[in-house]
């Protein structure tokens, strides 16, 4: 159980020679937990219903012809690309409206609670926002949202905001110590305002942050099904609001559902294996602030 | 340096979008819009068909149907957000009357078409307002029939014959039974498919207006639903082993697939169970609770009626989108589509599947189901599942007056208020 | 001159910001309060009740129970997933092959939506595990159809997503541990489990503070496992807070009700959070 923070060249040949094979080999047959229930997803969509049996072999055998016309008709079914576009719209629309508005309040914060009483109280009064769970405010939000015309796409990406604001700038304006004063110092004397400063210097260091703020609230909004469940109901749907009801008008044929839900997975999945490295870091970074 | 400016004006003009998308929804070309939102989405292929005839044939009007999901839920959240549709299409239950009691639908008494509704689905509505009121808040358009399913062809391969009391319908079981068939299939991890045996067994056992007697105070749920509750918990002997592990389309399906001889469900269940076999040949018949034959009556209800919501501008556009959808051959394309009942007098052609049901419906031998007297919130539902699955008939008879009780609190008060001023205003 | 640009920019920064979250956090918050004090059902008229919705909840069997269970789950979930994940993140921090590609793999269910990965277990427990139970001669019913095991049903799909998480987290706290310790503790004599509690798992404390936190949070507000894989039932069992006040609230008429239910709620989160990490901290420091 021997750790180091940096392994140089030396130390991973010093690994390689000592690999714990046993451990590899108890952690890949551990994968059966992760694996198995996705095999069966996988397994099922491309089955057609004549194929389904409840007995063990039934379920773990292989489709007796890969064909994709579930996937096709799940596609027609939940409007896929539109559901795709919306859940894309509003996550991105989310991601892109937290990173300036989070790290701006968190620069200031940051720079000013320990000085201002003043920003220490809207540094408490923000953060302590954690804590309110969504079912109180889901009710008074839906009137609300409606009085302003906001029971929409904007008004989810609006609430999102909102909601991971404490969070957000909390992580910011934790990170801001690892930022010396200097070096906004330094732009000032040579006259940069403070606005200007703030995006020429602050904003780009604080660039590992914004990947775990983008990626814990990627993953937050992505999946989230309540909010626009209540906000934008009827409205229009997102990837997992129509898993919601194609499940109840089409529940019944197995293959087609989880032919759409592996839909519903593939694109988070698939962002997932590429970005793989940052989401970790990112989220492992988000943990240690 | 121009990019971080780029992403800067980029949310600007995302923020400035936010508030202008926000007003300004109304494009009016002269027409009356009429938005019709109605709870039943599997028929979601024939209002799309009405909307657009009607909109062929009506160049002043043009009408909107809305078929949501969830619609029940999609609807109240529109409520309270205050953005009303101006027709809704609901089922004549709990929750008609306490919209009627929220004072948010339009008096229709003054609609020609109530001339050609019967009388007695008019009657139906009325009962389920809360205290009696002088208007007319919705239009019935649908009945629907609860009672038995069961396999025709199945039936005739074994020769068995439709029970008509309970004892029959046991030594059917029994007979099914034996056969190396199962009896029923259930779903009752859907906790309200519980309430269709429920409401057909309390048709014919308990007095029709049980709910509004218990909250005068008249008698209790437990002296009325005992014998109820006995028969569905001895139903479940013929039922699947696990009989809260499948859901409604689960059950739909096994039944489908000839699993079962029989399902207790609605006629609205057909369609589903045609999706997965469309050549399985399906009869009815009343669920025969009574231990006398010609005792039993058939469980029927307002299954959707149409009514106008009290804001709704435009009174007479929305009377014409009724008056449409009340034309003899839209009627009886709903029938065809739904396997539903009219609730509008004439002559009409009843699906074979509700040829065992038929008698009722022209003697009138009918009661509305019990349910829908019940408030969602309590989810008496699952008060019926939670005694299916421990079985304390006591326990549970108690606790379903303890829990009516608890919620009605505010209806019973008012009832037992209005009865009051009424019997003072009787005696002057 | 600068240092007044400077403040003055700041309160241009941060009072829309705080504006907005006064809006659509504080205000709904505020407006949830008052509500609870009506017995309005979201729509039509309605009347003030005063403190009637409050002096119910706490007669009121169903919301009891909702807190039974939830708690229920969220304790023993959270010891699931907590014990489950140090394990696992001790076993990725050693010398192992495909190191990363193992972290990738297991890190994965954390990606995928709560609704669907329900709907898949759902048709697991339905069909799937009752057979397997019956091949080894068990009896073959499903999980989520018995009350005294539906909660567990629940609780392995709510741990099999977020175990993910919180491994990720105790990884990144391993990783602090410097080698001098060890060494300096195998002087001493420190193995296997003595090595952990002594050495290890103290160094690693305010990780293990935020995992406890964070679990205890997310299981506390439960929502999409519930909706798809029971939606309450069988006979009640599984109503966790959060769908009794989304599934009565707005479904149901008590909209009134309910926010005195959410109401409550908040309160509860507050206090227990609070209370934790006054806890740990304290812990923290003894360490």
């Amino acid at each position: 159980m021997m750790v180091k923070q940096k392994e140089g060249t030396e130390m991973l040949r010093d690994k390689k020679e000592k690999s714990n094979i046993g451990l590899t080999v108890i952690l890949i047959f551990g994968l059966i937990t992760i694996a198995f229930p996705l095999y069966m997803a996988v397994v099922i969509a491309f089955k057609q219903p004549s194929e389904m049996t409840n007995s063990i072999s039934g379920i773990l055998s292989l489709p007796a012809k890969w064909s994709l016309d579930n996937f096709r008709e799940a596609m027609r079914v939940t409007d896929f690309w539109h559901s795709l576009a919306n859940s894309l719209f509003i996550t991105l629309a989310t991601i892109a409206l937290s990173i300036v508005v989070h790290s701006l309040i968190g620069y200031v914060l940051g720079r000013s609670k320990a000085k201002s009483k003043f920003y220490n109280v809207i540094y408490l009064y923000l953060v302590s926002g954690m804590f309110v769970p969504f079912a109180i405010l889901m009710m008074p939000l839906v009137k609300q949202t409606a009085k302003i015309g906001l029971s929409n796409m904007f008004g989810v990406i609006l609430l999102y905001t909102v909601f991971y604001l404490p969070m957000n700038t909390m992580l910011y304006s934790g990170y801001l110590k690892n930022l010396p004063l200097a070096l906004e110092e330094a732009a000032c004397v040579d006259g940069a305002s403070t606005w200007r400063t703030f995006w020429t210097i602050i904003f780009p260091n604080m660039r590992p942050m914004h990947a775990t703020v983008a990626i814990l609230t990627a993953l937050g909004t992505w999946n989230d099904v309540m909010t626009p469940l209540v906000i934008m109901s009827g409205d229009k749907n997102t990837l997992p609001l129509a898993q919601l009801n194609f499940q109840s008008q089409f529940g019944t044929n197995y293959n087609l559902a989880f032919a759409s839900y592996l839909l519903a997975l593939l694109p988070i999945v698939a962002f997932y294996i590429i970005c793989q490295k940052q989401i970790i870091a990112g989220v492992a970074n988000g943990a240690v602030k | 340096m121009l990019r971080k400016n780029k992403m800067l004006f980029g949310a600007a003009l995302f923020l400035a979008g936010l508030f202008v998308t926000g007003c300004g929804k109304e494009a009016n070309d002269g027409k009356t819009v009429i938005e019709l939102l109605h709870y039943k989405p599997e028929a979601v292929g024939y209002f799309e068909e009405v909307e657009k005839k009607f909109n062929e044939t009506h160049d002043t009007i043009e009408l909107k149907i809305s078929s949501p999901n969830d619609a029940m839920t999609v609807l109240k959240t529109r409520l309270i957000r205050e953005d009303n549709p101006d027709i809704i299409g609901i089922g004549g239950d709990y929750n008609y009357s306490n919209f009627i009691d929220a004072g948010i639908l339009m008096d229709v008494s003054d609609f020609d078409g109530l001339d050609n509704i019967k009388q007695n689905y008019l009657e139906i509505n009325e009962n389920l307002e809360f205290v009696p009121t002088d208007g007319i808040y919705g239009v019935p358009y649908m009945a629907n029939a609860a009672g038995i399913l069961y396999n025709r062809d199945m039936f005739l391969e074994y020769g068995w014959q439709i029970p008509e009391t309970w004892d029959e319908l046991i030594s059917l079981c029994e007979e099914i039974k034996a056969a190396g068939k199962l009896p029923f299939y259930m779903g009752y991890k859907d906790t309200w498919t519980c309430l269709s045996p429920w409401n057909s067994a309390a048709s014919s056992l308990a007095d029709s207006t049980v709910c509004k007697d218990v909250n005068r105070g008249l008698t209790t749920f437990s002296e009325q639903y005992r014998v109820v509750a006995e028969q569905m918990k001895t139903l479940l002997k013929y039922g699947p082993k696990d009989f809260a592990a499948y859901s409604y389309n689960d059950a739909c399906t096994a039944f489908a697939r000839g699993e079962s001889a029989m399902f207790m469900i609605g006629s609205y269940a057909v369609p589903q169970i045609k999706s997965v076999n469309p050549d399985i040949n399906i009869d009815s018949f009343v669920y025969p609770a009574a231990s006398e034959k010609g005792e039993n009556y058939l469980t029927s209800g307002i299954d959707l009626q149409f009514c106008i919501m009290e804001d709704c501008e435009n009174k007479e556009a929305a009377y014409e989108v009724l008056r449409f959808l009340l034309e003899d051959e839209n009627v009886q394309a709903y029938m065809d589509n739904q396997n539903a009942v009219p609730c509008k007098k004439g002559d009409f052609t009843l699906v074979s599947m509700l040829d065992g049901m038929k008698e009722y419906i022209k003697e009138g031998k009918v009661m509305d189901f019990q349910d829908h007297f019940y408030p969602a919130e309590m989810a008496a539902e699952a008060l019926i599942q939670t005694y299916l699955l421990d079985g304390d008939t006591d326990k549970f008879l108690k606790r379903f007056d303890a829990e009516w009780a608890r919620y009605n609190r505010d209806l019973i008060k008012k009832v037992q208020k209005y009865e009051a001023e009424h019997r003072e205003g009787e005696g002057q | 001159m600068k240092k007044n640009g400077k403040s003055r920019t700041f309160l241009l920064i941060t009072i829309p910001i705080v504006a907005l979250f006064f809006l659509f956090n504080t205000l709904p918050l505020i407006q949830g309060v008052v509500y609870s004090f009506t017995n309005f059902r979201g729509y039509g008229s309605y009347d003030w009740v005063g403190l009637r919705n409050y002096i119910d909840l706490f007669g009121d069997s169903r919301v009891g129970n909702s807190y039974l269970f939830t708690f229920k789950l969220a304790v023993v979930t959270t010891i699931i997933v907590n014990v489950l994940s140090l394990l696992l993140a001790m076993a990725l921090n050693s010398r192992i092959k495909f190191k990363n590609t193992l972290r990738g793999l297991y890190f994965l269910p954390n990606v995928l939506g709560g609704l669907v990965v329900g709907y898949i277990f759902n048709y697991f427990f339905t069909y799937i595990l009752p057979e397997l139970a019956k091949l080894m001669g068990f009896e073959g019913n499903s999980m989520l159809a018995n009350s005294k095991t539906a909660w567990l049903a629940i609780a392995i799909v709510c741990a099999w997503q977020s175990i993910a998480m919180n491994t990720i987290i105790y990884i990144s706290g391993l990783q602090t541990v410097p080698e001098d310790v060890y060494e300096a503790g195998s002087l001493d004599g420190a193995t296997g489990w003595s090595k952990f509690r002594l050495l290890t798992f103290p160094l690693i404390f305010p990780f293990f503070t935020i995992n406890l936190v964070l679990c205890m949070k997310n299981f506390l507000m439960v929502f999409d496992q519930i909706m798809s894989l029971t939606k309450g039932g069988p006979a009640q069992s599984t109503e966790s807070i959060s769908y009794l006040i989304y599934n009565n609230g707005m479904s149901g008429g008590q909209f009134g009700f309910q926010s005195a239910n959410a109401v409550l709620f908040f309160v509860v989160i507050v206090v227990i959070s609070v209370a934790q990490m006054t806890f740990l901290g304290k812990k923290e420091e003894q360490l």
